[in-house]
């Protein structure tokens, strides 16, 4: 199973969302991730990540999303103190490598958990966008601006998951030979299928038409109430992101020592932005159907 | 009378760096509205004859072509796939790489796009295509999560949904299983006779598409050797040599001398209840007497089972159960034909026998060693010589001596298939089981025989061969003993006439119009000329086929 959430459609506010709208609330909760290094305001923003994934329905792809995070957020846990030694509070000293002391300090640590936490906030987001927003309509968006990119990009899309078939099913086939080949043969000849799908792919397309190069108008097509409800927590969790990254809330200074603000604005800013996040999914507007007056 | 929609007027084209040209001299009109059917063996022709139709040959392959050959008025060398995708809309065999889009809808929506059409046109055009042609459940599915068939339906769509006036399909059904293929051609018959499109259709498996057919073309060696009604084609293809192009009705009928030859069960039933002793198919005959006694030695002794299976389970985790406590014995030099339906759990009960798989629950014992051939042989070819892949030995018992250095890429389907199996049979101990996968996908009969005697050989070597497939053909002229799996469990295990004689849908063309009697051609005539010397009527039948 893919590590990589795959969207199926599912009656959830989010999914019901014009692709721009739900794929806004995604970028901006990323966004949040990306300008704070707060753990209250991660915190925050994971969790908003995961209970818009739960009341979406895509709980288990977001789990997905979080195994597949996991290992690098380690990986700069860990790597962080060992390899920035900066920061007041010594917690081992290592010794001498390679010329370097290899002393892990608090605040290099810290930093290191924090931007892990940060890497999982920005997957996790981009897990729920992967999960619940169509990714043809995102592309079309794209395809008014080039075309061929994004049409390109549709065909990487769909034509990944094929090709990581076709590798599973070499690699299955290889060893029911007797005497398995190299992994370099094999590697030669999944890339030898891969061009094969591709002038395959390239032949479809001829003769769906795309040499005609023309371009469809899209219609105007009016805003749903789930459509009003998503892009409105988007652009007010974006907008709030970097006015409060701008009015210095939730500032996190690593070294040389640990200076975390803990004021009043930190804890209001981190429940509204869940608040905010999960404001599509709630009330009668958010039921799929017909919303009664 | 109407303009025809395609016209070819010595009409003749070599592929870049081929040797000898792959059409030759083709001349023929067809009519708007028709059915037509295209025929013939590997390699003869028709593929590349409806590449010309879309204006992929010669546009997209390059290449040469000679002569004229025009698709509603535009000639194919002067307008390209784009231009020609107006009047010709073009289905190909390989349902993965046909959709290209994410969605079904994006799918149905892209060629409208290509055309700059309206947003309000798309739109209908999308409903009203969907709505017709029976996908509109699937608008809002993921190209991903659809079945073989789904796929090639959508592909059909998305190949109709501007409403051109021909549509061609290379080998559409080749890759699905019989349902879906059958689903297939109805699609493309209610297409034909609804909506009034041209349909060509290139296909192996003739009995499937016949009756729907006005024409049937036969093309040898890239140039038209027939072209015909369906019955009078059926003459044609019953006495060429051999009669690779006549289906299983229409040789039961020739070798038992009866004429006309029939182009559907339907027919030869019409002409069989003429003949009151056509034979009825009551009662077990030898052959299910002999499976019998078989099963009852094995119950009491005999070889030692090659491979065993005991209780065995497949449960996917979060997912279905395939398997459900499967028990199964196979002895050596037993031909097994394992059938059922897409996801009865046939290719997952294949993989856990060669211990690619873990069963989750039971016990599977084998003898020796056991050879898999998987359902893609192109994947067992890695190298760039045949004989880097199967040995000097292996590429001779595949049948390619002298052919050592060939790119296995450049291999026809069939070969590709024999040289796979020398692949993983390339042991120097005889496998206790050799199991295959689906191995005549998109086989012609030629091949499909050829296969059956290496597999006939390697039992007799003292192998127990078992064989999933689809093609109840395929399975009745090879095997000794069929396994129908149904739900993860085994719904029948017996002999071919105990299993595909009585079956509906697991059933032979031949058992159909014998009522189980007979599930092969040769065995039907000599039933059927055993109950004509007896009875008038079929002796008359003679008598005309005679006159």
């Amino acid at each position: 199973m893919s590590l990589i959430p795959v969207y199926r459609s599912r009656p959830s506010a989010l999914h019901a969302a014009r692709a721009g709208a739900g794929a806004s609330l995604c970028g901006a909760l990323a966004l949040t991730g990306a300008l704070y290094l707060h753990p209250l305001i991660l915190s925050a923003a994971l969790a908003s990540v995961v209970l818009a994934g739960v009341l979406a329905g895509v709980g288990r792809e977001i789990a997905r999303s979080l195994r597949f995070a996991l290992p690098f957020a380690l990986l700069i846990a860990v790597i962080n103190p060992l390899v920035y030694p900066e920061g007041d509070t010594l917690l081992i000293r290592g010794g001498e490598f390679l010329g370097r002391n290899i002393d892990i300090t608090l605040e290099a640590t810290a930093a290191g958990v924090l931007n892990g936490l940060r890497v999982i906030v920005i997957v996790t987001a981009f897990g729920l966008m992967s999960a619940a927003v169509d990714p043809d309509e995102l592309l079309r968006m794209f395809r008014r601006v080039s075309y061929r990119s994004a049409l390109t990009a549709t065909l990487a899309t769909r034509l990944v998951p094929v090709l990581a078939r076709d590798a599973t099913r070499m690699s299955d086939a290889a060893r029911c030979r007797p005497q398995p080949p190299g992994r370099l043969a094999v590697a030669r000849a999944a890339l030898a299928s891969a061009l094969d799908r591709a002038v395959d792919v390239a032949a479809a397309l001829e003769v769906r038409g795309y040499a005609l190069g023309g371009r469809t108008a899209r219609q105007a097509r009016p805003w749903s109430r789930h459509d009003f409800r998503v892009a409105g927590a988007a652009v007010v969790i974006g907008v709030g992101a970097v006015v409060g990254a701008i009015a210095g809330v939730g500032s996190v200074e690593p070294y040389p020592s640990l200076q975390i603000e803990t004021g009043g604005t930190e804890v209001v800013l981190s429940a509204l932005l869940v608040l905010i996040a999960l404001s599509p999914f709630a009330g009668r507007g958010a039921r799929m159907g017909v919303a009664h007056a | 009378m109407r303009e025809p929609l395609v016209v070819a007027s010595g009409f003749g084209y070599r592929y870049p760096e081929a040797a000898s040209p792959s059409l030759t001299d083709i001349d023929l009109e067809i009519e708007p509205g028709t059915f037509t059917v295209l025929a013939g063996v590997s390699g003869s022709g028709k593929s590349t004859l409806l590449r010309a139709f879309c204006g992929l040959v010669p546009h997209f392959h390059g290449g040469e072509a000679t002569g004229s050959l025009t698709v509603g008025g535009l000639d194919v060398r002067d307008h390209g796939p784009g231009e020609l995708a107006a009047v010709c809309g073009t289905v190909f065999q390989e349902p993965e790489t046909q959709v290209v889009m994410g969605g079904v809808r994006a799918e149905l929506e892209l060629p409208l796009e290509h055309r700059g059409e309206p947003g309000g046109a798309v739109a209908r055009a999308v409903e009203e295509t969907a709505l017709g042609l029976g996908v509109a459940h699937l608008l809002d599915r993921r190209t991903d999560t659809l079945s073989g068939g789904e796929l090639q339906r959508v592909a059909i769509a998305a190949a109709m949904v501007h409403d051109p006036p021909l549509l061609v399909l290379d080998e559409a059904t080749s890759q699905l299983d019989p349902v879906a293929g059958d689903e297939l051609v109805w699609q493309l018959r209610r297409l034909n006779e609804d909506w009034g499109t041209a349909v060509v259709v290139a296909e192996h498996r003739l009995e499937r598409c016949l009756p729907a057919a006005d024409r049937v073309i036969a093309m040898v060696d890239g140039a038209i050797a027939c072209d015909a009604p369906p019955g009078e084609f059926l003459e044609w293809a019953a006495a060429q040599s051999p009669a690779a192009l006549a289906t299983p009705a229409a040789r039961l009928f020739s070798l038992a001398g009866l004429r006309p030859l029939p182009a559907s069960v339907k027919d030869a039933h019409a002409r069989l209840r003429a003949a009151p002793s056509a034979p009825t198919g009551d009662g077990p005959d030898a052959e299910v007497r002999r499976s019998r006694w078989r099963g009852l030695l094995h119950r009491n002794g005999g070889p030692a089972p090659a491979l065993v299976l005991k209780d065995v389970w497949q449960e996917v985790e979060d997912g279905p159960v395939i398997l459900r406590g499967v028990s199964l014995e196979l002895r050596p030099g037993e031909r097994v034909a394992l059938m059922g339906r897409n996801g009865a759990g046939k290719s997952t009960m294949l993989r856990l026998a060669k211990g690619l798989d873990e069963p989750t629950r039971g016990r599977i014992e084998r003898a020796g060693e056991v050879a898999l051939l998987l359902q893609n042989p192109g994947d067992y070819l890695v190298h760039g010589h045949a004989v880097e892949d199967a040995g000097v030995a292996g590429v001779a018992a595949a049948g390619l001596a002298g052919r050592e250095e060939a790119n296995p890429r450049d291999l026809s389907g069939g070969e590709r298939q024999r040289l796979a199996l020398e692949v993983v049979l390339a042991t120097d101990t005889v496998n206790a089981a050799v199991l295959l996968d689906e191995p005549t996908r998109g086989m012609d009969r030629i091949h499909k025989d050829a296969l059956a005697a290496r597999i006939r050989d390697l039992a007799e070597a003292g192998s127990a061969v078992m064989v999933a497939t689809h093609d109840t053909e395929f399975a009745a002229a090879l095997a000794d003993r069929i396994v129908l799996l149904g739900q993860g469990v085994v719904i029948a295990d017996g002999a071919p006439k105990e299993v595909l004689g009585g079956g509906r849908h697991f059933s032979t063309e031949v058992a159909r119009v014998t009522n189980g009697a007979a599930l092969l051609p040769e065995e039907g005539a000599r039933l059927l000329g055993e109950a004509a010397s007896l009875t008038a009527p079929a002796g008359e039948l003679r008598a005309e086929a005679r006159q």
